[in-house]
């Protein structure tokens, strides 16, 4: 089994690969495939035995560096009683760049668009190796609750937030007909 | 026929005949028909035979020889019905209740006069034949002589006679088996039974005796009577003088009995009744050598027993008819057409032997299926024994050669199995015993395994629905006194003996493999190769498969080596920390053993852990001598005793190589505890930058107490050595202040301080306030003595419950996995909402890289997630799983 992840692994690398000239040798590229893989099944190992409620994530069937993740809204906001829906794709060189997380299930939010993309820093500029899978669904779910309304993707929503009430019919408008 | 046919029905010849020739004709018929009526019903009396010759003669003239022969005939019938065959019969009227008697049954008549009045019968009915036949020699002369007178052409006057005697021949024997009675086929059976009985314990002395004397060929040869070749059978026993004139009288009076039933028309009766006579005193001796005993071989005695006995009666009444006949043949003419095979009535030499070999055939077969289903219904109770009682698998391993009937042992076998091992109320070490040695008995029986696979089966099926299946198997693998039942346990039983073996073969194998390089190897491997036995199942693979490796078969059972390493390595982690010593010697030798058998890899961390147990040795001593050079290397404890460092041996483990280790939190007394962080700080120092953690809660101690009036040793746990050392600063605790002050839960203190209680070193006592115990110790014990506590020196560990273990067991740490397993089954269920079960299966393959990793069947993985679906946390829907919202 591991062996066909690695080999899966190595394929999407490859245009990585040429695009890059200044790679290294192959021997030490599968060496770090080897470590992601290994980071990874960890990261899941550590998220199933976390048990935090209201986030979740697995690995798609024959594929560790694709996953899809579970968020439901906090109690006490807007998002209450919702259930979200993520993708998530790791790098090849994960953990040192962010996953690249998106909104499958249409998410009526400040900073979330209309294809799912998220703004959040940690996911960009100020991500870190020490940030993992567990840690990315926390701040999002708890991203939903407080909203950067500063520098929105939704300025719809951004200029709804201050209505709380009607935000929260919007929400689950939108949220009824998504589903 | 036809001659007579014409003679009666062709009116023109009765045209041509004269009044006068009429009148001959008639006159002389009724003067035949005179003297056969006189010449039959007269007693001897041979007056009326010249008479008688004429009349024929005059007849004869006539052309009427078939109406005379006719008629005599069947006056010849009607006499014989009447003065021979109802004569006869009416002898054995009195015995005619025994028809409905079961053949087997002792008859309760008296032996001599059943004997006499046979013999009477036989003998009266023989001389009213013998008198018929002369009669009938008397027409045969008068027809001859009329032809003489003719001087016609020769007619056939030996086919004349022999048609006649036939005929005669016929006529009483359908007389006779028209009106035979049911009892007598009984009273012949009885008979025959009793002779046979009679003649054996005659001739069960000679073999006895025979068997203790060195046999005498050259004697045999003067013996002349039985000396005849047959063959490659060796029947010439050695016969002892008045034995054997014992014997031939016995063979004499049966032998005669036999030849007048022939005579009579009863071959096929007699050699019946003689016959299953002998088959069921072969069947008695089978019984009664064979018995319950299987620690000897029996095969060979009951085969010499055959030859001994039945085969040396069949030779010599073979014989002995074989001389009457040889003389008698001419006359009588033996062949009944009710003997369907004249086996044994032509003389000479060459065919005795033939029939003896036929015999001897049906004799030994019967004797080795007798054998066998002795040995097959007693199946179960050899293999219980089964190193004693291997010579009764040898004898059940030829009888099934000889007659092929496996079929029969293995479903015979399987259902004792069911019947008397597969039930709740057997101990699992038990049926693993059973198992094992089911396997090397019938290993012998059956070297390429086919009914072992068939008779295996159930056991293992069984044993797979045990929970503690694996750790008597593991107890078995490493303990040389081969389970827990050690007392009863049969060492040939213990598994580490098939290690050794096993060691062994690989090291053959080895070599093998060289040689099969070798094209004349390869050759002479080909030609040894033997088809499977006709009942070996063609699904279960082929014969190189099916080599019966008995460590293989017991693993089988478990399924995975994985599981069985598993439970190994739980089982020597709980033995290591057991002991006190460093002795491991035994432990690295069952290790190397498993190694050769299970691969290094899998048994790593095993060998690491006895690392660390040879590791602890060192480090101990080297703590231990930096120790005695330092000043303060001992506490004073209380008032009187004194622990040096020395006394601490500690064994240092690599936690993250050895199962999960159960650590309870627990107070040492002060002292003690400093001793051990001491210790801790020389190990640091020895080892920087390594550390030492103690898991106060294992481990066990020595310790001697002192009291008023007497001194006891103990060894015990930490947690008991901790309770009583309380009791040194303060005679009465209270339970909860108690429970404090070692630091473990009250409940932990109630279980663990029984164990003193049972000693009767402390009493528990209601204190003033009802929920709390209060606990005295007992100085004294001649106050308490009554309560008849024991006393004296104990050697026991107090560790007796389940919970004392210092290992977590395997069927803890089995839950423990299967929760990590539930978290992954929730966690992809959370995000794919449904799923199949092999998707669940391939998916927690692929990702639950926990340790161990998942190895569970699709089965197991089935029952789990039912397991799951009966606690709700979990729907099934048209086999999809999904969460329970």
């Amino acid at each position: 089994m591991a062996t066909n992840t690695i080999h899966g692994n190595n394929e999407s690398a490859q245009p990585n690969n040429i695009a890059s000239s200044k790679q290294p040798l192959p021997p030490a590229k599968t060496v770090d495939s080897q470590s992601v893989l290994r980071r990874l099944q960890s990261e899941l190992m550590a998220l199933m035995m976390s048990g935090d409620s209201g986030i979740s994530a697995f690995p798609e069937e024959d594929n560790i560096f694709f996953w899809k993740g579970t968020i439901s809204g906090s109690k006490d906001t807007v998002f209450e009683g919702t259930e979200y829906k993520l993708s998530l794709s790791f790098p090849n060189d994960y953990p040192f760049k962010p996953p690249k997380v998106k909104f499958e299930t249409t998410c009526f939010h400040p900073n979330v668009d209309v294809h799912g993309n998220i703004c959040l820093d940690i996911l960009q500029d100020k991500w870190s190796s020490a940030y993992d899978v567990r840690t990315i669904l926390i701040s999002i779910q708890s991203l939903l609750g407080e909203p950067n309304i500063s520098s929105p993707l939704n300025p719809q929503a951004a200029q709804l937030w201050s209505n709380q009430e009607e935000y929260r019919k919007t929400v689950e408008k939108l949220y009824k007909s998504g589903n | 026929m036809e001659e007579l046919n014409s003679c009666f029905f062709n009116p023109s010849i009765l045209d041509s005949l004269s009044e006068d020739s009429l009148h001959e004709i008639i006159g002389s018929y009724n003067g035949f028909c005179d003297a056969t009526q006189s010449l039959l019903t007269g007693n001897g009396d041979l007056s009326v035979a010249p008479d008688f010759v004429s009349h024929v003669h005059a007849l004869c003239k006539h052309r009427l020889h078939s109406l005379v022969q006719d008629h005599f005939l069947r006056v010849l019938e009607e006499t014989f019905e009447r003065n021979g065959a109802s004569r006869f019969w009416r002898h054995f009227d009195p015995y005619s209740h025994v028809a409905g008697l079961n053949k087997n049954d002792d008859l309760d008549i008296d032996e001599d006069e059943i004997q006499s009045v046979l013999y009477n019968a036989l003998e009266e009915v023989t001389l009213e034949k013998q008198y018929q036949e002369k009669c009938l020699l008397m027409l045969v002369h008068g027809l001859q002589s009329y032809q003489d007178q003719m001087l016609e052409d020769k007619h056939d006057f030996e086919g004349e006679r022999s048609y006649l005697t036939s005929k005669y021949q016929w006529i009483v024997s359908s007389v006779l088996m028209a009106t035979l009675p049911r009892h007598f086929p009984v009273i012949l059976h009885w008979y025959f039974k009793r002779k046979l009985e009679e003649l054996s314990t005659i001739m069960d002395e000679e073999f006895c005796d025979d068997a203790s004397q060195n046999k005498d060929g050259m004697d045999l040869d003067e013996k002349g009577k039985v000396c005849n070749k047959v063959g490659e059978m060796d029947v010439d026993e050695c016969y002892n003088d008045h034995r054997f004139s014992e014997n031939s009288r016995l063979v004499k009076n049966i032998g005669k009995v036999v030849l007048d039933l022939r005579n009579l028309g009863f071959t096929s009766m007699a050699e019946d009744a003689y016959a299953s006579a002998m088959f069921l005193l072969l069947k008695a001796k089978v019984n009664d050598v064979a018995g319950d005993d299987y620690r000897s071989s029996v095969l060979q005695s009951i085969k010499s027993w055959i030859q001994a006995v039945p085969l040396q009666f069949l030779h010599a009444l073979l014989v002995y008819l074989g001389d009457v006949v040889s003389y008698e043949s001419t006359s009588s003419g033996l062949k009944s057409p009710l003997a369907p095979q004249p086996s044994s009535c032509c003389p000479g030499i060459n065919t005795p032997s033939e029939g003896l070999v036929r015999w001897k055939l049906r004799l030994e077969y019967f004797a080795y299926e007798t054998l066998q289903d002795l040995r097959i219904a007693k199946l179960f109770e050899i293999i219980v024994d089964y190193p004693e009682s291997s010579s009764a698998i040898e004898d059940l391993k030829l009888c099934l050669e000889y007659t092929g009937q496996h079929s029969k042992l293995v479903e015979s076998f399987i259902s004792a199995l069911r019947y008397r091992l597969l039930t709740a109320g057997a101990s699992t070490n038990d049926i693993l015993h059973q198992y094992v040695s089911t396997i090397k008995a019938l290993r012998t029986i059956d070297p390429a395994g086919v009914f072992l696979e068939a008779v295996g089966e159930p056991i293992r099926d069984y044993l797979r629905g045990r929970r503690d299946t694996i750790k008597c198997i593991v107890t078995m693998l490493t303990d040389g006194t081969g389970g827990n039942s050690s007392s009863s346990a049969n060492p040939g039983d213990s598994l580490l003996e098939e290690l050794n073996r096993d060691e062994e073969i690989q090291e053959n194998a080895g070599v093998d493999d060289d040689f099969n390089s070798d094209d004349r190897q390869a050759w002479i491997n080909a030609m040894r190769w033997q088809p499977d036995p006709v009942e070996a199942d063609p699904l279960k693979g082929s014969r190189n498969q099916r080599k019966v490796d008995i460590l293989g078969m017991i693993v089988g059972i478990i399924g995975s080596k994985d599981q069985l390493v598993h439970e190994y390595r739980t089982m020597l982690a709980e033995k290591l920390l057991n002991k006190s010593d460093y002795d491991i010697d035994s432990e690295i030798r069952t290790l190397e053993l498993l190694k050769i058998h299970f691969g290094e890899s899998s048994l790593q961390k095993c060998e690491i852990m006895l690392n660390d147990l040879i590791g602890s040795k060192r480090t101990n001593s080297n703590i231990k001598a930096t120790i005695s050079q330092l000043p303060q290397t001992s506490v004073e404890v209380g008032d009187s005793a004194i622990i040096s460092m020395d006394v601490i041996s500690a064994t240092i483990i690599s936690s993250n190589f050895w199962p999960p280790i159960q650590d309870e939190p627990l107070n040492l007394p002060e002292p003690v505890d400093r001793l051990l962080s001491d210790y801790a700080k020389r190990f640091s120092e020895i080892k920087t930058p390594r550390k030492l953690q103690w898991k106060k809660s294992l481990g066990t101690i020595k310790l001697e107490l002192q009291f008023q009036d007497r001194e006891m040793q103990f060894t015990v746990a930490p947690v008991h050595a901790s309770i009583i050392m309380k009791f040194q600063d303060q005679p009465s605790w209270t339970a909860k202040n108690l429970a404090a002050a070692i630091g473990i839960p009250a409940d932990a203190l109630n279980r663990r301080i029984n164990f003193w209680i049972s000693k009767g070193i402390i009493t528990e006592s209601q204190g003033e306030d009802s929920s709390d115990h209060v606990y005295n110790i007992v100085e004294n014990m001649a106050e308490t003595s009554k309560n008849g506590a024991s006393a004296g020196t104990q050697d026991l560990l107090g560790g007796d419950e389940e919970e004392d273990r210092s290992v977590a067991s395997v069927e803890n740490q089995l839950l423990k996995e299967m929760t990590v397993y539930e978290k992954f089954i929730m966690g992809m269920l959370t995000n794919f909402g449904s799923m199949a079960l092999d998707r669940i299966h391939n998916t927690l393959k692929m990702f639950c890289i926990a340790d161990p990793p998942y190895d569970k069947s699709l089965q197991q993985l089935q029952s789990f997630l039912s397991g799951l679906v009966s606690e709700e946390k979990l729907e099934l829907r048209d086999g999809m799983y999904f969460l329970k919202k």
